[in-house]
């Protein structure tokens, strides 16, 4: 029986020594929900999404995939299980080529898991939704780092995931490709019918492309909802000093 | 090679198996002996490269497994046909480093460099404290060695089965993990590859061509004690022929397997107070001036034709 919950974080800490960068968070996404995450800088949102990712395991606390508790399992095992994921700056194979790049995921995570969209079905089909299909054959160190980030999303969509976790794709973006990076995003959950899950710290843009939204601040989760009833929330309000959600 | 298809690669390196096959019924006894220590270097070059030059790992555990294959042959001699004994040789050192790697190999860098050369030493005391303290002596002597032609084409076998497992591991899907996790082991990770399980099976896998090529090579000493076979000049050697040639690629380790072993033999006749200095000299010019190995100059060469013709 499906689980209707995909991606489930329960009561997940994460202490650095005396410090705590995630302190108690409760989260769940469900199948093709588009989710932001926001915070203030040093709110654990990158923390966080390791923990989901299994790049690192919570000092205590439960992640589960799918109903099943992966707690403690290594990365692999997260992506095997539909959870890919991309980083803050871009970790491409830089002397490999762009196709090279993303059927590194299809090659693993990717050959288990079967979607019946053909957009997943190979590297040049990737290539294209993302629209880098002349840099195919470009070693992937050469490209400008829009580019590796957009490659980067290409790569964890070779892994052909249930639920994918983008850590900050539209940061050092210009306004033009940054609206183009959040259509992409929207038509990777509308078209794939793919989870997102985005972290952001340019909010605004955030707010104008995601349903729901949690807020971090100080490793806690303060609000979780309608990204319009969040904006309106004074925790988060004053979290953030009032400057960047009130537009 | 990389421009070649792994189908005419393994050919090529059949081939090359055949004739080389035929040498002891062509050459003299001593350039026989050359050849001998350039298929010995080509084996245990092309196998340490499978493992690190893939995954950028830089491991000195070569005179580990080599020593640990040579007394695999000193204590089963005379017990076993000699052709059980150079698998065996093989399987410890596999063994071995299948159990050292899972608790080392999450060190990398100079951590890893040091540990593996420790790991040597701590195989070569240990055997020496179980020889002196149980059976009493400090070596061993192998009587009734196997013919030099036995001893040859079993070097040949192992040493071509170390190229074609190169071809082969390049050519696959592990091959391609290990590549991943060279780059940059935490992407690959997320990306759905066991990174320890690999790291570990290609660790072992190419520690068995070291110690089935030190099972094989050991009955020519005659007299086995273990400061002959842990020698750290062997891993030395074998780490500094495979980053000359190139260790990204196949071809270059055997490459500079040959040009090595010839070179140090002409050096040693030649000069024998002054070869290692020559040597030295030599290799410190080419770290300076080719760090990517002579394989990257043909990489060059290929990226400036493309250039030329664009």
């Amino acid at each position: 029986m499906p689980d209707p919950v995909l991606l489930a974080a329960q009561k997940v800490t994460v202490r650095f020594g005396g410090l705590v960068a995630v302190d108690g968070v409760d989260f769940e996404v469900s199948p093709g929900e588009l989710v932001g995450v926001i915070g203030p800088n040093g709110a654990g949102k990158t923390t966080f999404f390791h923990t989901l990712s299994g790049v690192l395991a919570p000092t205590s606390g439960r992640i589960c995939v799918a109903g099943d508790d992966l707690t403690g399992k290594a990365a692999h095992v997260y992506a095997a299980q539909g959870v890919a994921r991309t980083f803050q700056t871009p970790r491409v194979f830089k002397e490999m080529s762009a196709e090279e790049n993303i059927r590194f995921g299809l090659e693993f995570a990717g050959r288990t898991r079967r979607h019946d969209h053909d957009a997943f079905e190979d590297a040049p089909a990737i290539l294209d939704i993302l629209g880098l299909a002349p840099m195919a054959r470009l070693p992937a160190g050469g490209l400008t780092p829009a580019r590796q980030r957009l490659l980067e999303i290409g790569m964890a969509l070779g892994a052909r995931p249930r639920v994918l976790l983008l850590d900050e794709v539209a940061a050092g973006l210009t306004h033009a490709e940054l609206d183009d990076c959040a259509q992409l995003i929207r038509r990777l959950r509308d078209e794939l019918g793919i989870a997102v899950i985005w972290i952001e710290h340019a909010v605004r843009v955030l707010m104008n492309y995601v349903e729901r939204v949690a807020v971090l601040h100080q490793g806690r989760k303060i609000a979780d909802g309608d990204s319009r009833v969040v904006a309106k929330d004074p925790a988060v309000i004053e979290a953030y000093l009032g400057e960047e959600v009130a537009a | 090679m990389s421009a070649m298809t792994l189908a005419a690669s393994l050919r090529i390196t059949l081939l090359a198996t055949l004739a080389l096959a035929a040498m002891p019924w062509l050459l003299s006894d001593f350039a026989l002996s050359l050849t001998l220590s350039c298929l010995m270097y080509t084996g245990l070059a092309v196998s340490w490269a499978m493992f690190c030059g893939a995954t950028n790992y830089l491991s000195l555990a070569t005179s580990a497994f080599f020593g640990l294959g040579a007394y695999v042959t000193a204590w089963a001699f005379g017990d076993l046909p000699y052709l059980a004994i150079v698998l065996l040789g093989g399987a410890c050192a596999a063994l071995f480093a299948a159990l050292v790697g899972a608790a080392v190999l999450h060190l990398r860098g100079a951590y890893f460099a040091v540990i593996t050369f420790g790991l040597g030493e701590l195989v070569r005391h240990a055997i020496t404290y179980y020889e002196k303290s149980v059976h009493h002596t400090v070596g061993r002597v192998v009587s009734d060695p196997p013919a030099a032609e036995t001893v040859y084409l079993a070097v040949l076998a192992i040493a071509a089965l170390a190229v074609c497992t190169a071809l082969l591991v390049r050519h696959s899907r592990f091959g391609l993990a290990l590549r991943g996790i060279g780059a940059d082991e935490g992407r690959a990770e997320t990306l759905g590859v066991n990174a320890r399980l690999a790291k570990a099976s290609a660790f072992a896998l190419s520690a068995f061509f070291a110690g089935a090529l030190g099972a094989a090579m050991a009955v020519r000493w005659t007299y086995i004690d273990p400061p002959a076979v842990f020698n750290p000049f062997i891993g030395f050697q074998t780490v500094l022929i495979a980053m000359v040639g190139g260790a990204q690629t196949i071809i270059g380790p055997i490459v500079s397997a040959i040009v090595f072993s010839l070179l140090t033999e002409f050096l040693r006749l030649r000069f024998p107070y002054m070869f290692l200095i020559i040597l030295g000299a030599m290799l410190i010019v080419l770290v300076l001036y080719l760090p990517g190995g002579f394989a990257s100059l043909i990489e060059r060469a290929r990226q400036r034709r493309r250039k030329a013709n664009a």
